[in-house]
């Protein structure tokens, strides 16, 4: 534990130790994560792997300090997320945390340009207009800014979710299956982006995928398999992220 | 299909049993103003049957023959010795102040007991019937209030204040028959000494009961036989019956006509929250509808599902309101009963079958038609809408209809048209009845044009929380005008509630006012003295013996002239300018001497005449006179007009006594009132008022009445909230995933109850500014329809009232939205974003 502590702050952005979450009671009781340790170093892109039902959608869960753990510490950022509450989670979520979800990311009643900043200002923060300006011309939605998300295509929504994540600035961004909804070439947009802010703007992003191929844009895979960690892939391609998953019976 | 039904029932049970609050609430409302009409006319009919219980026989004075004022001591003799009458009775009744225990005139109805015991009409509550002329009975809660008690003596005051002293024999009981229903009290004498109160008007009707062995019919063919029969109308007991009956259903239907209006409105908001509850039901099941259809469901099947559902919900519904409703029934009598004054007397509750009926047509016809359209609008869900990615109910976003528009004009004209008709016209009351059938329209109008009226009322409203709450605020803004038609009809039914709540409340203050104002023009002076008794006059020598008063400057008596068109004050002629002081705006109060008159502006406007004009005033009693109008003047609503004394000591009615004597103490005389008790005291009529007693008195009445419509209203008002309540649980369970993303981006547990809560306060606040516009505008227009005649009535706004509505509007709309919050609130954010 000594040697985990030392390390955050200064490379680790988040990290697990021991994790276990149970969901149900006695004969139905599911394992969802059953001893999982793991860390994610700052400035890199990870991506979570597994097939159907292995625990990746209930690990980022646990790492965002969405839900609760029923044995284990998550520290994000230094910080032991699993010894706070409510209040103080909500807080973490708002200035350190960004999300993007495979749908229903966007509030319906906002315009796009709202939705982007809907975390500052629910963090009270002033934007910094320089910062939005880049994110938005990257991500070529300046000439939608004023839409509503019903007047977006699902690429283009996708796209505002990864603004309104990157936009504060985190310590890190979770996506689970950002690209899930998104035909290839819309999905290739998003995941470039991704990418681009790890590589160019230092951001650290944590992505739970099933697909190969958007497993191959990031640095490094995480494999899970029956809620246990099941080994990891160093710059991963489609062929060997393929060859694993396989392996693991996917 | 019966099964996917039932299961959709049990699967919604939740939101199922909220919205059959509403129709419950609706249909008890409905039953409790049947039954309650049901219950006053059978507790009516009781009592008149009490009236023409072993009544055989009744002879009246018959209405065409002038010649026979009354039934004579022989004609009465006659009846008793006709064959078959074992007993006959004359019966009467005439106002008749009693003295209460401190020695002041109460009016009081006194009535003639019959000496037969088969005819007496109330039953014996405590000691006996009186048997000699002196003596006497008094209806039980008349001895209560004006303190008398057996073995006592009691007075009456006859004419010219006469005393008539009896002894208290025992009291007995009066019922809820017409008289207790206006809280007259009432003794009871024997027919002699009920006659020398007046010994010149004879009995008006005498009763007679058969003996055995007789029909009715052959008792009253001897009976007519007997007497002249051409000068009497003789009845058989049951035609009297039947008489009786008829016009004590006449009487309580209006009452019963009243609350039925009040039950309307009730029905009309539970209509409205119920189609919005199916409304949004139906949107949010788009999904499963559409995934019913594309598994085969048919058209007819979707809209025959969602009726289903709509009939059981009315049906359970139903027969929960139905025995609210007699709840509410038995509570409004108790209320009813202790305005009385009573506090006791019986409550009935009889549940007829139209009642039965009506709440079924109520509960069950209202709550399915009111599905009809959703079930039509779930009939075009397309299939594919299953396999949409966001299902968002917002897609009846304001059509901004032609149709609307143009209904919204109708409605506007009709409406328009007709308050500035009814302004227009003369009689007050087809004026109030035609400017608020305007209103109506024109609240039609506003209703129809609702959802074009949320998007701005909600960014006017919406800044003051945004200024303060920032975000959650902003949120709740959004979501309170993302879907127009549903925030519009949600917040419709609080609309309608509050509207005629702010109508009613703004005329009964404006008419409060207005009475304030004639009050305070009538006393000008410190005290006024006036006669309990109506047309009772003051004796003359009062006026003389306050003017002996020490304390006492100055003293003024009045006399009231009632003509057939206007009544009309006399005052002393050195009072005129001292104790009464009104504007001129013509002619001269210096002209005012004998035969003489200064006449109001009201009065020249409606009358038409001017400075030299020649009235020509008509009264009830005496000769015409002709009186020269010499000044017009403004400022004064005591009457249409003051003449001097002297003129208007040409008026028998007016030579009698007072109407009331205006007294101005001296300066800084301590103990004023005492002064003047002194003398009023002894005077069994004499009241002493100074202006703020009265307003007070006339106020506790005039609140009154406004509480119980408040409470009436109260109930729609009610409805209309459960509605809100409705609207947002539902809309929360539809935003559960937003919810849960907002959680996720940040917003705190309390940020997101505080959302919800914002938006209930709006929807409440729309409701209930647009309506207390509406009502004050409404408000407006019946004062005027009221003043086109005798008085002008100005507006009045009660703001306080208002401020209290609002405030109640705000503090509702807080409690409606705290199930929903701490659902929302409670709900995980992964639990949410699971949601489908
Ligand atoms: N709310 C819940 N209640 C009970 N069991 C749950 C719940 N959520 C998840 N599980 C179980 O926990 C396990 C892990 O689920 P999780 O959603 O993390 O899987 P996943 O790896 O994200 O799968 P997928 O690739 O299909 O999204 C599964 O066996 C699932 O059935
Ligand atoms: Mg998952």
């Amino acid at each position: 534990m000594s040697a985990l502590v030392s390390d955050v702050g200064t490379r680790t952005a988040v990290a697990a130790e021991d994790l276990v979450k149970v969901y149900g009671k006695g004969d139905t009781a599911v394992r969802a994560l059953d001893g999982v340790s793991v860390t994610f170093q700052a400035g890199r892109f990870t991506a979570i792997m597994g097939p159907s039902g292995s625990g990746k959608s209930t690990l980022m869960h646990c790492l965002a300090g969405l839900d609760n753990v029923d044995g284990g510490k998550v520290h994000v950022g230094g910080t032991e997320i699993t010894a706070l509450g409510d209040k103080d989670l909500t807080k973490l979520r708002r200035d350190r945390v960004g999300f993007v979800f495979q749908a229903f990311n966007l509030l319906p009643t906002l315009t796009a340009e709202a939705n982007i900043l809907l975390g500052l200002e629910l963090a009270g923060r002033k934007p910094d207009r320089e910062w939005f300006d880049t994110i938005v011309d990257v991500l070529g939605l300046r000439d939608r800014l004023k839409h509503k998300p019903s007047e977006l295509s699902g690429g283009q929504q996708q796209r505002v979710a990864c603004a309104r994540a990157l936009v504060a600035r985190p310590d890190v961004v979770f996506a689970d299956e950002p690209t899930g909804n998104l035909d290839s070439r819309s999905g290739a947009e998003v995941l470039d982006f991704l990418r681009m802010s790890v590589r160019k703007l230092g951001q650290t992003v944590i992505m739970v995928t099933h697909d190969p191929v958007a497993a191959s844009y990031a640095d490094r895979v995480v494999l899970l398999a029956d809620g246990r960690p099941a080994g990891e892939i160093d710059s991963p391609t489609t062929d060997s992220v393929l060859s694993a998953l396989k392996h693991l019976g996917a | 299909m019966l099964r996917t039904i039932i299961a959709g029932l049990r699967a919604r049970t939740a939101r199922l049993v909220l919205s059959s609050v509403a129709i419950a609430l609706g249909v008890a409302f409905v039953t409790g103003t049947l039954v309650l009409g049901d219950a006053m006319n059978a507790s009516l009919r009781d009592e008149f049957a009490k009236g023409a219980r072993n009544v055989d026989v009744s002879v009246t004075v018959s209405g065409d023959s002038s010649d026979v004022d009354g039934i004579s001591p022989e004609t009465l003799a006659a009846i008793r010795q006709a064959p078959g009458v074992a007993g006959a009775d004359p019966r009467g009744s005439q106002a008749v102040p009693v003295l209460t225990a401190n020695g002041k005139a109460k009016p009081a109805w006194a009535v003639s007991l019959p000496t037969n015991e088969k005819l007496r009409e109330f039953d014996l509550a405590d000691g006996r019937y009186p048997t000699s002329a002196d003596e006497i009975a008094v209806d039980k809660r008349t001895a209560a209030t004006a303190k008398l008690t057996i073995g006592q003596p009691v007075v009456l005051l006859g004419k010219e204040e006469k005393r008539h002293t009896y002894t208290l024999v025992g009291t007995y009981q009066q019922g809820t028959n017409t008289m207790s229903l206006s809280g007259y009290d009432h003794v009871g004498l024997t027919p002699e000494a009920f006659q020398a109160l007046e010994p010149e008007r004879p009995p008006y009707q005498v009763v007679a009961t058969a003996a055995a062995g007789f029909t009715q019919q052959q008792v009253v063919d001897n009976v007519r036989k007997a007497i002249d029969a051409k000068a009497f109308t003789v009845q058989s007991g049951e035609e009297l019956t039947q008489e009786t009956l008829a016009r004590v259903e006449s009487q309580s239907g209006e009452f019963t006509a009243l609350l039925l209006a009040f039950a309307l409105i009730a029905l009309v908001v539970a209509a409205m929250v119920i189609y919005n509850t199916f409304t949004i039901l139906v949107a949010q099941r788009t999904r499963e509808l559409a995934l019913m259809r594309c598994v085969g469901a048919s058209r007819g099947q979707v809209f025959r599902g969602v009726l289903a559902e709509a009939l059981v919900m009315g049906l359970t519904a139903s027969v929960i309101g139905l025995f609210g409703g007699i709840g509410v029934s038995a509570l409004l009598q108790r209320v009813i009963l202790s305005f009385g004054g009573a506090g006791e007397g019986v409550v009935y509750l009889p549940v007829s079958v139209t009642t039965v009926l009506a709440a079924f047509a109520v509960g069950t016809l209202v709550t399915v038609l009111a599905a009809v359209l959703p079930a039509r609008k779930a009939t075009r869900v397309a299939p594919v809408a299953a396999l949409r990615s966001q299902p968002d109910s917002g897609e009846e976003v304001a059509r901004t209809g032609v149709v609307r528009a143009l209904t919204a004009v109708l409605f506007t004209v009709i409406g328009v048209g007709a308050v500035v008709f009814g302004m227009s016209m003369d009689d007050e009351d087809a004026a109030m009845v035609v400017s608020g059938a305007g209103t109506m329209a024109l609240l039609a109008a506003v209703l129809v044009l609702g959802p074009l009226l949320v998007g701005p009322v909600n960014r006017v409203l919406g800044v003051l929380p945004r200024a303060l709450f920032g975000v959650p605020a902003k949120l709740a803004s959004a979501n309170a005008g993302r879907n127009p038609k549903r925030t519009a009809a949600t917040t419709a039914a609080l609309m309608i509630g509050v509207t005629i709540v702010a109508l009613v409340t703004v005329v009964a203050n404006s008419a409060k006012e207005t009475a304030n104002a004639q009050i305070d023009e009538r006393m000008p002076a410190d005290y006024t003295v006036t006669s309990s008794v109506y047309d009772r006059p003051l004796p003359k020598e009062l006026a003389t013996q306050l003017a002996a008063v020490p304390e006492v400057a100055k003293v003024a008596p009045t006399t009231v002239v009632y003509g057939e068109r206007e009544y009309l004050t006399g005052i002393p002629r050195d009072a005129i300018g001292d104790l009464f002081r009104p504007t001129v705006t013509s002619g001269s109060l210096a002209d005012l001497v004998d035969g003489t008159v200064a006449v109001n502006a009201d009065y020249v406007k409606r009358r038409n005449v001017s400075v030299g004009s020649m009235l020509t005033i008509r009264p009830e009693k005496g000769e015409e006179q002709q009186l020269k109008v010499v000044a017009v003047i403004e400022g004064q609503r005591l009457s249409d007009g003051v003449m001097t004394m002297e003129t208007s000591q040409r008026f028998p009615q007016a030579a009698e006594g007072y109407d009331s004597i205006l007294v101005k103490l001296k300066d800084g005389v301590a103990n004023g009132r005492a002064a003047v008790e002194r003398v009023t005291d002894p005077s069994p009529l004499a009241l002493l008022d100074s202006a703020a007693e009265t307003k007070e008195q006339l106020n506790q009445q005039l609140n009154q009445v406004l509480t119980f419509i408040w409470a009436l209203i109260g109930l729609a008002v009610l409805i209309a909230l459960f509605g809100i309540a409705n609207t947002l649980t539902l809309s929360v369970l539809e935003r559960t995933r937003e919810s849960a993303l907002l959680r996720a981006l940040g917003l705190t547990r309390g940020q997101l109850r505080l959302m919800l809560v914002i938006e209930s306060v709006l929807m409440a606040l729309m409701g209930a500014a647009i309506g207390l516009l509406l009502g004050i505008g409404f408000g407006w227009v019946i004062t005027e329809a009221l003043s086109t005649d005798t008085i002008s009535v100005d507006l009045i706004v009660p703001f306080g009232q208002i401020g209290v509505m609002l405030a109640g509007a705000v503090v509702a709309a807080v409690v409606a939205a705290a199930l929903p919050a701490r659902r929302a609130a409670r709900t995980s954010v992964v639990a949410g974003m699971a949601e489908a």
